[in-house]
């Protein structure tokens, strides 16, 4: 079945990245618009608008299963893209869709169950040989439980959202008598999270490295990866910096994980886009870790790599279509490296920098990929997360990719608001970075300063300072009522005010 | 771009203070030319056309923008980063030495949100001791479960919050005796 309209039921940038390949392949789409965020780029974009705004309930507009059904019907939409979060890995949403006779862009509402449980999963990544950690093959009911398991397996361990990802209701137990804090806050968070507070518990391996596999699959029984994207540059369980290829692989190995990534995709007839996330130590031993069962924020380093359109093929298989690639038509070119640009103040521990954003201006370049959801103007709210552009390079090298993603991150002006740019700044230039000689453990071990700035900046910010007080003197206070007192004035508009006086 | 000459003849001299205590004497702002500290480097503040202020300093841009004024104290962003100072003239420079040198270090520890969020969950109770490092509770913002930090070891004087609320940035949370 040929998709004619496109319910995106998701915001931000990959609502415009979905919306810019449907628009390449004559579909049409239709955006969902909250009132927490009405003038968003997304919705001027799309082709058409469903107005949630008027929504009173408890439940998020994004995560409002039976209205975005009821939007789709209404919208005339023969398929729904979930993007990533909200309902992308619900199970029950997409079993909804199908219910409903709406193409669900993803896997088969069972697969994203087996896949989402984390219990489940690891059973079948034990069946179909995958090398697994140790840990409670099923969910644990208190701390108690959970104190006992970790007794026979050793700490450290680790609790996990048994729903979870991104990070989110895991936390990391050192010693017995932190149990029964860190499983109450990590059972919290997950219950917020995902509305389920069930968890698991596994060995915790220090110091791995995150390593992740494309694979893609359809309904005709095809299957392939396409290579690995290295994610170990986290802070707090999120990722911050991604890369295609990993440094840590050699051709051997990603052969070895790839079949291991496309054997889980078969053993539940994965049909669309997935991720299967490795934990890779310093033996180079893998374990599996979990699979997602969506497109990632960071599926354009793959992209780049393999110069494949990612959204594309999950769009034509959920049509039904054929996989028409081949493992051995799968080549992978040159280096890409993400950086994620969150509104978030680096200095105040990354805490979330709300606001409006007055000006923003990104670098355009060849080799450079701006996917973002924001433009002058746009809010940045409390209610979603604080993602707000990502900046893909893809250049000859990995040494290239990243001067290159130096030079691209240092044009990228925001006016308004703080960005982890400074952030981004600071891993590129590290050495060890640069060496690619890193695991999920940087940022805490390897990072003396979570900022990057130069000597003179601190002097440069001193002298705009003094010039600025310096043109309020200058201005005869007394003489007019100074409404803007407190207020952001720009040197210029000062110095101009001046002149003309 | 032609910058307004200041109309005194003798240069003013200003002084900003970092909060780490960094001195910064900046003659004469108005000129194109930088004299902090006793060098000399050309300097130019200006506006592109899609907005931005810029300084062009040894032939790079800097994107600055003054976040935050009140009578003499500023934080500058610089390139993404915050800069903060307290501008100064040298006789109120000499003053602030002075009273620096005499005051007496303040007994209560206001702690406030660092971020806007809900409360969720209270770790300590109004009349005990933490110590410095120990979690204090638990704020939940951008679905993260953020643990607050107390900076000082002390007792528990007062709680303006309980689990549930919704706080604003820098909404006091707690006062701390020291």
């Amino acid at each position: 079945m040929k998709i004619k309209s496109l319910l995106i039921a998701n915001r931000g940038e990959i609502a415009v990245r979905i919306h810019e390949t449907a628009k390449r392949m004559n579909i049409k789409t239709i955006g969902i618009k909250t009132a927490k965020e009405p003038n968003a780029l997304y919705l001027r974009l799309v082709d058409d608008v469903v107005d949630f705004s008027d929504s009173q309930d408890e439940i998020p507009e994004f995560l409002d299963i039976e209205r975005i059904i009821e939007a789709a019907h209404q919208s005339k939409a023969d398929a729904i893209h979930p993007g990533y979060g909200f309902l992308a890995e619900n199970p029950y949403f997409a079993r909804r869709c199908e219910e409903e006779k709406i193409l669900f862009v993803g896997p088969s509402a069972l697969a994203i169950f087996k896949m989402g449980n984390k219990t489940i999963a690891k059973q079948i990544a034990q069946r179909y040989n995958v090398p697994l950690l140790q840990g409670s093959q099923r969910t644990i009911k208190d701390s108690k439980e959970a104190e006992d398991i970790a007794e026979k397996i050793g700490y450290p361990v680790i609790l996990k959202a048994a729903a979870g990802g991104g990070g989110r209701g895991m936390r990391i137990v050192e010693k017995a008598s932190n149990m029964e804090k860190m499983f109450r806050m990590a059972a919290n968070e997950s219950e917020k999270a995902f509305n389920d507070s069930s968890l698991f518990i596994e060995k915790y391996v220090r110091n791995p490295r995150h390593i992740e596999f494309q694979i893609m699959g359809d309904r005709h029984g095809n299957y392939i990866h396409l290579g690995e994207r290295e994610c170990s540059i986290q802070r707090k369980h999120q990722k911050l910096i991604e890369e295609s290829p990993s440094v840590a692989l050699d051709e051997k190995l990603r052969i070895e994980m790839g079949e291991a990534a496309v054997r889980i995709a078969k053993a539940v007839y994965y049909h669309s886009v997935g991720t299967v996330e490795f934990l890779l130590d310093a033996d180079k031993n893998f374990f599996f870790m979990e699979m997602n069962t969506r497109i990632q924020v960071e599926h354009p380093v793959t992209e780049a790599v393999s110069g494949i359109d990612l959204v594309e093929w999950q769009l034509r298989i959920a049509e039904g279509q054929q996989l028409t690639l081949k493992q051995e038509d799968i080549k992978l070119a040159g280096w890409a490296i993400e950086c994620r640009i969150n509104a978030e103040d680096v200095q105040a521990g990354f805490s979330p920098n709300l606001g409006i954003i007055e000006k923003v201006s990104f670098p355009k370049g060849k080799n450079i990929r701006v996917d973002t959801g924001i433009t002058d103007y746009s809010v940045i709210t409390p209610y979603f997360d604080s993602m707000v552009a990502k900046v893909i390079i893809h250049a000859e090298n990995r040494e290239k990719a990243i001067s290159a993603a130096n030079s691209a991150l240092k044009k990228i002006w925001i006016r308004g608001i703080k960005t982890t740019v400074p952030f981004c700044l600071a891993v590129l230039n590290n050495k060890k970075f640069k060496d690619g000689d890193f695991n999920t453990s940087f940022i805490e071990k390897e990072m003396e300063k979570l900022y990057y700035n130069e000597e003179e900046d601190e002097m440069l910010a001193a002298y705009v300072a003094a010039f600025d007080f310096a043109a309020e003197l200058e201005t005869d206070r007394s003489a007019k009522p100074d409404f803007e007192r407190g207020k952001n004035i720009s040197p210029w508009v000062l110095n101009k005010r001046l002149k003309s006086l | 771009m032609k910058l307004l000459k200041p109309k005194k003849k003798n240069d003013p001299e200003y002084i900003a203070v970092s909060p780490a205590g960094k001195k910064y004497v900046i003659r004469n702002p108005f000129s194109e030319e930088l004299r902090i500290n006793g060098h000399k480097q050309d300097v130019k503040i200006f506006e592109d056309k899609e907005g931005f202020t810029f300084i062009e300093f040894k032939n790079k841009k800097y994107l600055a923008e003054i976040t935050d004024k009140s009578q003499n104290k500023y934080t500058v962003l610089l390139n993404g980063l915050s800069y903060s100072f307290t501008i100064e003239s040298p006789i109120s420079y000499k003053r602030r030495k002075y009273l620096e040198k005499h005051k007496q270090t303040n007994k209560l520890e206001i702690i406030s949100a660092p971020m806007p969020g809900k409360i969720a969950e209270l770790l300590v109770e109004e009349n005990t001791q933490v110590k410095e490092g120990e979690a204090i509770l638990i704020l939940e913002a951008m679905k993260m479960q953020n643990e607050i930090i107390t900076q000082v070891s002390g007792k528990i004087q007062k709680i303006h919050v309980k689990a549930g609320d919704s706080v604003s940035k820098d909404e006091v949370l707690m006062e701390i005796e020291r």
